[in-house]
């Protein structure tokens, strides 16, 4: 712990300063997202990456805590309680470990598949609740809240969405210390054994379904906390909040950022709230983009992007870092023009008859030589990375390989 | 009242074989390869949308003969060049790259075909009733639907028990490592199965393509149905596969069909609630409105008492 | 009082029986080998006892208390540790972690989520000592799935004496060893299980002989004798069925 202070501290800091930095009203809001995924995403994480449960219905302990969190709003608009909504997230957070112990109690008796299953089978028999329970959960249109109610909290009042984000902020810092700090204890560091080796952990004496458990509800805690942000960023939930879709955007999101780590869901929520906020004003394809990124990352980087970070520890151990530089370079370059192109061609059919402007050029989907442009493009891009690929690879062996000096050190 | 009864067991019938096509190829190939391939029922798309464009040249017949073999081509391709490199990295990964498939396929679909719906028809020689019971027509599409998938059955049984194929991957599912030992060539196996079972759902989407109609979300409404089908059965259990498949399928159609509900048990109890109650939402509830979660009730349920399914013997 | 007693326990997996009848008493302190070819059952007796297979029938105890069909983990926190005949560790987990958390319930600290495992000195220091002593602690930090397969081994070894135990149960713990890897772990298994109780399948003769105050001999799932060292080598039984199988042995006509 004490070595991590200055890590802890340069995340604070951040988190303070970053709205002064992103200051526009999409740059709060990006921000404002990221609180929330942030969390949710680690949530996730405490499942599959710490506990190694799989889980395809991690959405309904989010999205209970947010519908009860637009709840609780209302409550305090119509004065039947009266508390800050600074405390939302608790709301959240309560109503998400109680959905996690009861739903827990009986789902984290076997991992693998089955616990995949179940949790598969209780997202949709919320969601399908959520349809027939129209009174509290709003049917399609889902239920709207309020949170300039309510006592100010040292006279803010939550007006205006960077109040919010440092709201959200705070939360952020509480959830994810705590997340980390469970890592950190009996209970956290058994997950990780139970993950690894089910049947040794309970020859030393620890129930894997309890040790499940824990973390089962643990999880369901911190989803409900983001769901509570939820809930306060945008003053509404739907249905939409705890189906499939959101499990498996949290899912996506933990994979792509690297479920080895404890940073990976972090880097993950950043990535994707960054692309869903920012490629969702540029393209209408962006899913498909998203789609492939996907999957190049479960084929070409299992541990994600963190674990891409990671493996360059040993270079740099090595204090050769420096000389991978030249060839990342020479080999991202035609990667980028083959990437691209490869949108453009995307994009180009879909244009119809508009324009599509690409790097100074006006390409039509009419028009012959456009496509030509693209087609050649790629081929050259492609061409390259195949060329300077095996360059690559051998700076990355050298890199890897022991200095002569340090030869002798075992780590 | 059994008019209600026997076109119930009709329509149930006709949805749990269109079930059991898709849920054949996904049992299929978990037991040889231990995926539970998520991305099955977008196979289903896919064959549905080829089959689609196929059909405006070579009519419904040409369809429904090349656009699985076509999906087929497109399952094994998913196996040699993604499916096969992410094995390494475990099962989990494994069921993160078929739940990725499922998400791009349907993109991809979207990105090809677009997003509204497509008139996609069942050919005119089955403009016919096949029969009519009680006044209600019993069209010839969905007789022909239900001879498919007994076809479908008794191939996959007829190969499964009695040819050389069919005994190595009997054993490959039991006894992998053995069968390798052998000398057979297991990466090739895995990829003609992939690609077989994916075919099948191909067929499946083929036929059902004209009936449940032709769109971009198709993939998602059966989707996890399958998915509930095959645990309720009993991983890599055919047997199970089916029965789950036709208990579903009944099981929603008798729902649908049943005009009963939770007015009608209180009536039964002698207890009744105004509309003011704050459960409202709950004295009213009849039996269609949940008919959609039956199966995922019947997976929890079955799952909590008896991990293995149905039929199944294993757990993961 | 024996310390662990087996009570005519029989175990069959369908309609084959791969042990039938067996009794036996291990008195507290003993050390005990259960010798017998492959196949014989030795290791489905192993998990009889730590609670990994439901027995068919018959009665287990250890200190009084029944303890067949309990799940593994209550058998363990009685005081009961086994290792594996094939290797059983947590594999993405530090070497240091592995054994920490061997030693996790037995100091205590239970479903814990609210003490820092950083900031257990006993507990940290238990676990280096335990390193030190199966010789691992230059590999501290190495995920344990690394390690080459002798000090996987060791680590096996060091996973079920860690918690300090009472009766300790080692399947083939030197098996697949070079010699002088074995001779390593047969000295550190002396050291760590001194004034315990050990039960310990093995292979090597020498090893037996060398370590056991008793033999019991399981063959075909049966118990045939349980002696003394120098009794089990002249019983002629044992001779026929097990021992006479050493080339080097008369064999008789
Ligand atoms: N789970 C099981 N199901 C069926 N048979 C088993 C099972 N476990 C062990 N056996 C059988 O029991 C016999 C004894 O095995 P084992 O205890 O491993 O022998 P040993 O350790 O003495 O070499 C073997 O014939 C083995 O095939
Ligand atoms: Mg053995």
């Amino acid at each position: 712990m004490k070595k991590q202070l200055p890590v802890w501290l340069g995340f604070a800091l951040a988190l303070v300063f970053l709205p002064s930095i992103f200051d526009s009203v999409l740059g709060i809001s990006i921000l404002n997202q990221m609180t929330i995924w942030i969390i949710f995403a680690l949530s996730y994480n405490m499942l599959l990456g710490q506990g190694g449960m799989l889980s395809f219905g991690h959405a309904v302990y989010f999205g209970l805590g947010g519908f009860m969190s637009v709840h609780a709003l209302n409550l305090i608009a119509d004065e039947v309680f009266v508390f800050s909504i600074t405390l939302i997230p608790l709301v959240g957070g309560a109503v998400g470990l109680v959905a996690a112990i009861f739903i827990g109690s009986f789902s984290t008796r076997k991992s693998g598949t089955v616990f995949a299953m179940i949790s598969l089978g209780i997202g949709e028999l919320i969601v399908a609740s959520s349809l027939i329970f129209a009174d509290f959960f709003g049917g399609e249109a889902g239920v709207t809240g309020d949170r300039t109610y309510g006592p100010p909290f040292f006279g803010i009042e939550f007006l205006q969405d960077a109040e919010v984000y440092y709201l959200g902020a705070f939360w952020l810092f509480v959830a994810t210390l705590f997340m980390y700090l469970f890592t950190q204890t009996p209970a956290g560091r058994m997950a990780n054994a139970v993950r690894d080796n089910p049947e040794r952990a309970e020859f030393i004496g620890y129930s894997t379904r309890r040790v499940r458990f824990i973390s089962f509800c643990a999880a369901g805690l911190f989803a409900g906390i983001a769901g509570g942000l939820f809930a306060i960023n945008y003053e509404f939930i739907t249905e939409e909040n705890l189906n499939a879709l959101t499990s498996g955007r949290v899912l996506l999101m933990a994979y792509i950022g690297g479920l080895g780590f404890f940073i990976g869901p972090i880097v993950g929520a950043v990535i994707l709230t960054l692309m869903n906020s920012l490629l969702s004003n540029y393209s209408e394809m962006w899913m498909l983009y998203l789609g492939i990124m996907f999957l190049l990352t479960v084929i070409f980087l299992p541990r994600g992007f963190a674990g891409f970070i990671m493996m360059h520890q040993i270079a740099w151990q090595n204090r050769r870092l420096g000389t991978l530089i030249l060839p990342y370079f020479v080999t991202a370059v035609p990667a980028l023009v083959f990437l691209a192109a490869f949108v453009g061609l995307v994009e180009l059919s879909h244009k119809g008859d508009d324009i599509l402007p690409f790097f100074g050029l006006s390409l039509g989907a009419e028009s012959m030589l456009s496509w030509g442009i693209l087609l050649a493009l790629a081929g050259i891009g492609a061409l390259g990375v195949k060329l300077s690929r095996p360059r690559l690879a051998a700076a990355w062996a050298l890199a890897n390989t022991p200095t002569a000096d340090d030869r002798g050190d075992v780590r | 009242m059994f008019e209600v009864f026997v076109f119930a067991t009709l329509n149930g019938l006709v949805t749990g074989l269109l079930l059991f096509m898709l849920a054949s190829g996904l049992t299929l190939i978990f037991s040889m390869m231990g995926v539970l391939n998520f991305a099955h029922a977008s196979f289903y798309m896919l064959g549905a949308y080829f089959a689609y464009t196929l059909s405006a040249y070579l009519g419904f017949w040409g369809g429904l003969l090349f656009a699985p073999l076509i999906v087929g081509c497109i399952g094994a391709a998913v196996e040699r060049y993604g499916l096969r490199r992410v094995h390494q990295s475990g099962h989990v990964a494994e069921l993160v790259f078929t739940f990725g498939l499922a998400f791009l396929i349907e993109e991809a679909v979207q990105f090809f075909w677009g997003r509204d719906t497509k008139n996609y028809q069942s050919p005119e020689l089955f403009d016919f009733a096949l029969f009519t019971l009680f006044g209600q027509e019993f069209s010839a599409y969905r007789g022909f639907m239900i001879a498919i998938a007994c076809l479908i059955f008794g191939a996959l049984y007829f190969v499964l028990t009695r040819s050389r194929v069919g005994i190595i991957i009997q054993a490959s599912i039991s006894h992998p490592q053995t069968v390798a030992n052998l000398g057979h060539n297991v990466p090739l196996i895995f990829m003609c199965v992939f690609g077989v079972g994916t075919a099948l759902a191909g067929v499946a989407g083929v036929i059902a393509g004209p009936v449940l109609t032709t769109f971009p979300g198709m993939a998602t409404v059966l989707g996890s149905i399958v998915f509930v089908v095959v645990v309720i059965g009993g991983l890599g259990s055919l047997p199970g596969a089916l029965i789950a498949s036709l208990l579903v399928g009944l099981l929603q159609s008798y729902a649908i069909a049943a005009d009963v509900g939770m007015p009608e048990l209180l009536h039964l109890l002698g207890l009744s609630f105004d509309s003011s109650h704050p459960l409202n939402d709950l004295w009213t509830l009849n039996l269609p409105q949940i008919a959609p979660v039956l199966p995922y009730l019947l997976l929890v349920l079955v799952l909590i008492f008896k991990p293995t399914g149905l039929m199944g013997n294993r757990e993961q | 009082m024996s310390l662990l007693t087996l009570d005519s326990v029989c175990k069959s997996f369908g309609s084959t029986r791969i042990i039938n009848d067996v009794s036996l008493d291990i008195e507290a302190g003993e050390k005990h080998a259960i010798i017998g070819p492959n196949g014989a059952g030795k290791s489905t007796l192993f998990h009889l006892i730590s609670g990994r297979y439901n027995v068919s029938s018959g009665a287990i105890g250890f200190k009084g208390e029944v303890i067949h069909n309990l799940p593994p983990y209550e058998i363990a926190r009685r005081g009961l540790a086994r290792s594996f005949q094939v290797t059983n560790i947590f594999p993405r987990m530090s070497v240091f972690e592995n054994i920490r958390c061997a030693l996790l319930w037995s100091e205590g600290y239970r479903y814990s989520f609210w003490q820092l495992l950083g900031r257990q000195r006993t507990l940290n220091e238990k676990a280096l000592d335990v390193l030190e002593q199966i010789g691992l602690s230059d590999k501290a930090q190495l995920p344990s799935g690394e390690l080459a397969y002798a000090q996987q081994r060791a680590l096996e070894l060091g996973i079920a004496v860690a918690s300090g135990a009472e009766l300790i149960m080692l399947d083939e713990p030197v098996a697949g060893m070079s010699n002088s890897e074995a001779e390593n772990a047969v000295a550190l298994i002396r050291r760590i299980t001194e004034g315990k109780t050990l039960i310990m399948v093995e292979h090597d003769m020498n090893i037996v002989f060398d370590i056991a105050d008793r033999i019991s001999v399981l063959v075909y799932g049966e118990i045939i004798a349980t002696d003394t060292p120098q009794n089990i080598r002249s019983n002629a039984r044992v001779q026929e069925a097990y021992l006479g199988e050493v080339p080097s042995d008369a064999k008789g006509d």
